[in-house]
């Protein structure tokens, strides 16, 4: 591997600091796909700034919602209880990312600012409209994890910026969400997947939530086919009508892993697996 | 530009001065000179890399050697007995015909022992779960799944 500096900073002020003077620089959490990505080439950063010495960064709190430091682990989350138990469909997701080594290391806020439109805990954030913090030297936002993909490895994240916090609302009664994922073999990367909410109140479906996969440049909430689900009693004709929907409105590509054609019919069945499976 | 690390590295303190790109393996084969895990894929995939570090199996391919700094690793090394006797786990691989060419063996024993320390009563399906990330291509994992559940029972029994 070709060679680089490896800084550890204590404090989030250090690791912005450090950014700032060092050019070519890139923070590195867990380092499961960067590593990789370095091996291969494909990024020759002079210097490592880790984020796994700044105790704040990995720590996840319930407070009616819950706050998720984006270095917590994928086996973190797994193992959290209280996480679990208010929104389980986190932890169906984060079971199928990758193998037990992998989920040893690999962190929450990683994986999304890697950008990979394959994300798996990308979906399940976005149904239950997740929020991310965005920390910079003197300023901090927060804005809805659905503005934050802008493309395969990119965000909106500007260079100055750290990837804080994942913010969760209190969970609705009457949500019910799944999770659902396509690979070749269970720790695959997804050749298609899909993540589904829906909020039922006297038979009607107050809200729908829906995201996808490696079907689009990024992992994208399919909002048409939510608009089309919302307001009335979820039929089987209504669920044929969103599954057709949701085969149109992806954008796939074809690679080694699948066709485009296989994985706007993955979709399309998981969709309807999907909506089955939370109407019960 | 070198920094020394500290860790402990099975039951031992030691410090060691590495670059700043060297990997967990780089420093365990190449300046430990333990050379039990194994470098696979090299991305992840193959789990032969795998060790224990703070008590879970990480891949030791993917892990920077400076984030070792005051953890404690478990490598296969580990694992032996005093009188140079196989551990429990070691001993069932053999005795069920779960090694063939035994390049991947390191890495699927020292996952085996994170499941079973974690979790000394796996199902069939944890332990398919806990060894995913272990490739073999030699026997076609029966009786790796066997040799696991054997250890599970004799834990059992020493209950």
């Amino acid at each position: 591997m070709r060679r680089f500096d490896y800084l550890r900073p204590k404090s989030l002020k250090e690791a912005l600091q450090l950014k700032k003077n060092i050019a070519g620089a890139k923070y590195i959490s867990g380092g499961t796909d960067l590593i990789i990505q370095i091996k291969n080439r494909e990024l020759q950063p002079p210097a490592l700034i880790s984020l796994r010495s700044i105790p704040e960064l990995a720590t996840i709190e319930i407070n009616g919602g819950a706050r998720i430091g984006a270095l917590a682990t994928i086996s973190d989350i797994i193992q959290h209880r209280e996480l679990g138990h208010n929104y389980p469909v986190l932890i169906e997701a984060a079971k199928r990312l990758g193998s037990v080594q992998i989920r040893n290391v690999a962190t929450v806020g990683g994986n999304l600012c890697n950008c990979s439109p394959s994300a798996d805990m990308a979906l399940p954030l976005l149904v239950l409209e997740a929020k991310v913090r965005l920390q910079a030297a003197k300023t901090s936002r927060e804005i809805p994890l659905s503005e934050f993909f802008k493309g395969p490895g990119e965000s909106c994240l500007s260079s100055d910026e750290i990837l804080t916090d994942i913010l969760l609302d209190p969970p609705r009664q009457n949500a019910k969400a799944t999770f659902l994922k396509k690979g070749r073999v269970k720790m695959d990367l997804a050749l298609a997947s899909l993540a589904l909410l829906l909020e039922i109140e006297g038979g009607r479906c107050r809200k729908a939530r829906i995201a996808a996969g490696s079907v689009a440049p990024i992992p994208l909430r399919l909002s048409k086919v939510e608009t089309l689900l919302e307001g009335g009693a979820i039929s089987k004709d209504l669920i044929s009508k969103a599954q057709q929907l949701a085969t149109k409105i992806v954008s796939p590509i074809t690679d080694v892993r699948a066709t485009e054609k296989y994985r706007r019919q993955i979709i399309g069945v998981y969709m309807k697996r999907g909506l089955e499976k939370v109407l019960g | 530009m070198k920094t020394e690390i500290s860790f402990i590295l099975n039951g031992s303190e030691v410090k060691v001065s590495v670059d700043g790109h060297l990997r967990l393996i780089d420093v365990l084969r190449n300046r430990m000179s333990l050379t039990g895990t194994k470098e696979g894929c090299g991305k992840g995939e193959c789990g032969a890399c795998t060790v224990i570090v703070d008590g879970r199996a990480v891949n030791s391919c993917l892990y920077l050697a400076h984030e070792i700094e005051g953890k404690s690793v478990t490598t296969i090394e580990g694992l032996q007995m005093p009188g140079h006797k196989l551990s429990m786990i070691q001993q069932a691989f053999v005795d069920n015909g779960a090694i063939q060419c035994g390049f991947c063996t390191p890495g699927m024993i020292m996952s085996a022992k994170a499941l079973l320390d974690s979790n000394p009563n796996p199902s069939d399906e944890e332990i398919r779960d806990a060894l995913q990330g272990n490739l073999c291509r030699c026997t076609g994992y029966v009786q790796i799944v066997e040799a696991v559940k054997r250890v599970a029972e004799q834990l059992k029994s020493k209950q």
